[in-house]
């Protein structure tokens, strides 16, 4: 069957009960403080280095998926969620209180890279400081920025002064010789081929990059801080539209629903999860013709015809999502609980338009393939250029295609399923190049893989009873979960594992609300691939991640 | 066909007017040019604007331009009030005037390509303003001049992208100038000669005639090999994708262009258009014949602008179409592909022309 996950022969693949692991973990673990999705260890903070080494190395808990701090009372707390890339339903929290008055705490990136940058947010919005870390900077806000946000003692009235410092070449001294010099390049924040605005500080010399570092926060809208301000019920739900804001808004829209309703107990019924089921299809379907559209930009130049080919394919998804939505971007679809309404009436004309849609998509990918994919120059460009390393990848904590296309095979979809996902029969993609070209195939193969599972959803929509048709569990007007429950969930969104990170204190609003953005750290990975080539490369490996900075910056 | 070259158009206004004087020469010479230029700036004034768009359009399955008068044709002065009423933004510390030169180098050296260039017929008309005797190697040296303009704006505009910009243009040329010259080269060994006129009316026997229809010994289908070398080696000459690696905007924003504005940057794209209609009319003089084609010599003109326009619709098809070589792979395939293939073929000929004939 192809939901069947190949055999893995690794320790890390057998799982351990949390009496196991707290029993692994000896004298470190001092308290413990389980999560609805996992156990939680409470450890001291200059242990943190040893901890997660016992995890990742003797239980196999290889994937750092977020670091997400706050601040009560009387401490701050950074909580590292890990998993296994083989079997991500093996989960485990690692909870690092750190003093009120001075909080430090150990860091965790020489154990796990991504940790960097999680950090450095973590450090950046709540004002944990990171023992050990390389590079302990502000990573959203302005480096003249003073206070920290979400801190309770926040004072949100002081006037802030973003001053514009001239960027200096970090290399300059140390790659200046009588044959060499470097020079020092802004690519973005305005620029064709950053995707939006994000901002490279680069180092050349010549035409070869020798340092790249991403510099984001540019599109920050204080996402997580205006989630805890609305309700659980209501509130919440168009947000997640607007953090994948170019197409993949009901993946996103899943992301907060699937944690909401397993922090409240709510179980959707089962024409919902399909409809869900196909929508969000739909939305990676549209975001993978993007992703493929701007790909082909950035290595044909701005005239090219298949980035209006791709638009419009995209075109016709969002005439069918308009049609189930009401809406063509900013969707507002998913209620907890269910969808806010059943199909669009007459039912056969959207199931006609959406067949109509799925018949002409093969002739369309082979396009894709003729003028891109097979194109000799084309290949010339991306065939061995952005190598990233399955082993990096991992340790970077990339997901999505990004991960997928260094032959990683983890799709949350099937490996820790949701919706209606493991009824289905598709497969999951792979490619084992690790380079520009793997990354655009797994995108243009998923997409023929959505198509697959749309084509079941609407065979099984079409078969369903009248009088079973119900879209919307019974769902209490106002939700107040339990209070200090604390729950994290993810999805497989358009770019990867979109997981939300949610603690209740029994009123309807959360008190932590924490999105985990692939796009966050894949776009970490990017001066991996990046350091050694030339400045083409630089934009065709960033095409390649497919980063909306919508997302990377919430 | 075959009779002797009609008159040059200077020449043919001194007879015509009785002016047969130094003066009349002058004057005579200077309509002659004002006609050229005139036609050449009517084609990029029309390409640049309208054309480009409804071309690119019809390869992207949009529409393009179709509300300002028929056809969107009123775009064309509407983007002419447009363009030349904006700021010119000098930005501080920029190298004048080389800054200033720049812009009006690149259309300028074009637009005396086409001094040599044989137009072909209207009626009696041919426009044709000089035939020196080396013709072909002239026609080439302006043509190169473009590059100089590039590395002017790309090290005057103090801006890293434009150096970059800059840097890209000098090593594009370098490794495309040679094959090309070296493939044009193996056109002269056929005609035994550097005169345009010469090498035109080497092209005007038949080759083979095929059930009644006589193909003409073109050099394109004398040496299709050298042509396709010549037609890539030209795509690189005028940089148009997949060799757009001085402007790459993806990449380098606009490459030497970056801090241009207003008039400049009109000039800039007036040139680029002059200078992609000039490796046109290199092409169809060098490959295709020249002015030639079937109906009487009196409408020839009609060919000449049929080839170059074909040329133009050839480099945006492959705009349209063709991903972007990297500028090192470009350097790889010029020195270490064109440069041996080209000579290899300029040495087959010379034996080929030597033993034969």
């Amino acid at each position: 069957m192809s939901l069947e996950r190949p055999d893995t022969v690794d320790d890390g693949a057998v799982e351990r009960t949390p009496d196991e692991l707290e029993a692994l973990l000896g004298d470190l673990v001092v308290d413990r403080d389980d999560h609805l999705n996992a156990p939680g260890f409470v450890i001291r903070p200059d242990t943190v280095q040893e901890t997660l080494s016992i995890l990742k190395e003797q239980a196999g808990y290889d994937h750092l998926s977020v670091v997400s701090a706050q601040e009560y009372e009387n401490r701050y707390e950074s909580i590292y969620h890990l998993k296994k890339f083989d079997d991500p339903t093996q989960e485990v929290s690692v909870v690092v209180p750190a003093d009120k008055d001075n909080p430090v705490s150990e860091s965790a990136e020489p154990v796990f890279r991504t940790a960097d940058w999680h950090e450095r947010e973590a450090y950046d919005l709540i004002g944990v400081e990171y023992d050990d870390h390389p590079d302990l900077r502000r990573i959203l806000l302005p480096e003249t920025w003073q206070g920290h946000p979400l801190s309770m003692d926040y004072d949100k009235d002081r006037p802030q002064i973003a001053t514009l410092p001239e960027h200096a070449n970090p290399l300059e001294e140390h790659h200046k010789d009588a044959e060499s010099d470097t020079m020092f390049l802004n690519i973005g924040p305005h620029h064709p081929a950053t995707h939006g605005v994000l901002h490279l500080k680069t180092t050349l010399d010549g035409e070869q990059v020798v340092d790249v570092e991403p510099d984001i926060g540019y599109l920050h809208r204080s996402e997580e801080q205006m989630a805890q301000n609305g309700t659980y019920r209501h509130q919440i739900m168009p947000y997640p539209d607007r953090w994948d804001y170019i197409s993949a808004g009901l993946l996103n829209e899943w992301a907060y629903a699937r944690a909401a309703e397993d922090l409240a107990d709510i179980e959707v019924p089962e024409y919902a999860q399909v409809i869900r089921t196909m929508g969000a299809e739909m939305c990676r379907i549209a975001a993978h013709m993007l992703a493929l559209a701007t790909f082909a930009l950035d290595i044909n130049g701005d005239f090219t015809a298949t980035f209006m080919y791709a638009i419009n394919d995209r075109e016709r998804v969002q005439n069918l999502l308009e049609d189930l939505t009401g809406q063509r971007l900013m969707f507002n679809y998913f209620r907890l609980g269910g969808v806010v309404w059943d199909l669009p009436e007459p039912r056969e004309e959207f199931f006609s338009n959406t067949r109509d849609f799925l018949d002409q998509l093969p002739e369309s990918i082979e396009e894709y393939h003729n003028l891109i994919t097979s194109n000799e120059i084309f290949q010339m460009r991306t065939i061995d250029t952005g190598i990233l390393p399955p082993e990096v990848a991992k340790n970077y904590g990339a997901t999505g295609p990004v991960l997928r296309g260094s032959g990683v095979d983890y799709d949350l979809r099937r490996d820790d399923p949701y919706g209606y996902y493991d009824e289905l029969d598709w497969d999951v993609i792979t490619e084992d190049g690790c380079d520009n070209f793997s990354r655009l195939l797994v995108r243009m193969r998923e997409v023929e893989e959505s198509a697959k599972i749309i084509e079941q959803c609407v065979d099984l929509l079409e078969d369903w009873p009248e009088d079973e048709r119900n879209i919307q569990a019974n769902v209490p007007r106002t939700l107040r979960p339990d209070d200090d429950t604390e729950i994290y969930r993810a999805v497989e969104g358009a770019k990867g594992e979109l997981g939300i990170y949610i603690r209740a204190d029994g009123t309807d609003k959360p008190a932590r609300f924490k999105i985990r953005s692939p796009c966050f750290s894949n776009l970490q990975t990017l001066p991996e691939m990046a350091n050694g080539e030339y400045v083409p490369d630089v934009v065709a490996a960033l095409g390649s991640l497919d980063i909306v900075l919508g997302e990377v910056d919430r | 066909m075959g009779t002797a070259p009609a008159q040059l158009f200077p020449e043919f206004l001194v007879d015509a007017f009785g002016i047969d004087s130094v003066l009349g020469d002058v004057v005579a010479s200077l309509i002659g040019a004002a006609l050229v230029a005139n036609i050449i700036l009517a084609f990029s004034g029309v390409a640049g604007p309208w054309a480009k768009r409804k071309i690119t359009a019809a390869f992207t399955d949009r529409i393009a331009v179709d509300r300002i008068g028929p056809y969107g044709l009123l775009i064309i002065p509407a983007a002419a009030v447009q363009l030349l009423a904006k700021e010119l933004i000098v930005p501080e510390g920029v190298d004048r005037p080389a800054w200033d030169i720049a812009p009006i180098l690149l259309p300028a050296s074009a637009m005396l390509g086409f001094s040599v260039i044989p137009m072909g017929q209207i009626g009696p008309l041919n426009i044709h303003l000089a035939d020196p005797e080396v013709g072909l190697a002239l026609v080439f040296a302006f043509a190169s001049i473009a590059s100089v303009s590039l590395v002017m704006a790309g090290y005057a505009s103090n801006n890293k992208y434009s150096l970059l910009g800059g840097l890209r243009a000098v090593a594009q040329n370098l490794a495309y100038e040679i094959p090309l010259i070296v493939t044009a080269m193996s056109v002269v060994i056929f005609a035994g000669t550097l005169q345009i006129s010469g090498v035109v009316g080497a092209q005007t026997e038949t080759l083979v005639t095929i059930a009644g229809v006589s193909i003409p010994s073109w050099f394109a289908f004398v040496n299709p090999f050298a042509f396709v070398l010549f037609l890539t080696a030209n795509m690189a000459e005028i940089g148009r994708n997949p060799f757009d690696i001085p402007e790459a905007p993806t990449e380098i924003v606009a490459g030497y262009q970056t801090e241009y504005s207003s008039a400049y940057f009109v000039l800039f794209y007036l040139g680029e258009f002059v200078h992609i209609f000039l490796g046109g009319a290199i092409l169809s003089v060098v490959f295709l014949g020249g002015a030639s084609g079937p109906g009487p010599e009196s409408i020839s003109f009609i060919w000449f602008v049929v080839k170059v326009w074909g040329f133009f619709l050839f480099t945006q098809w492959a705009r349209a179409a063709i991903p972007r070589v990297r500028i090192d792979q470009l350097i790889e395939i010029g020195w270490k592909g064109m440069l041996v293939l080209s000579f290899a073929n300029l040495v087959l000929t010379a034996v080929i022309v030597g033993v034969i004939a």
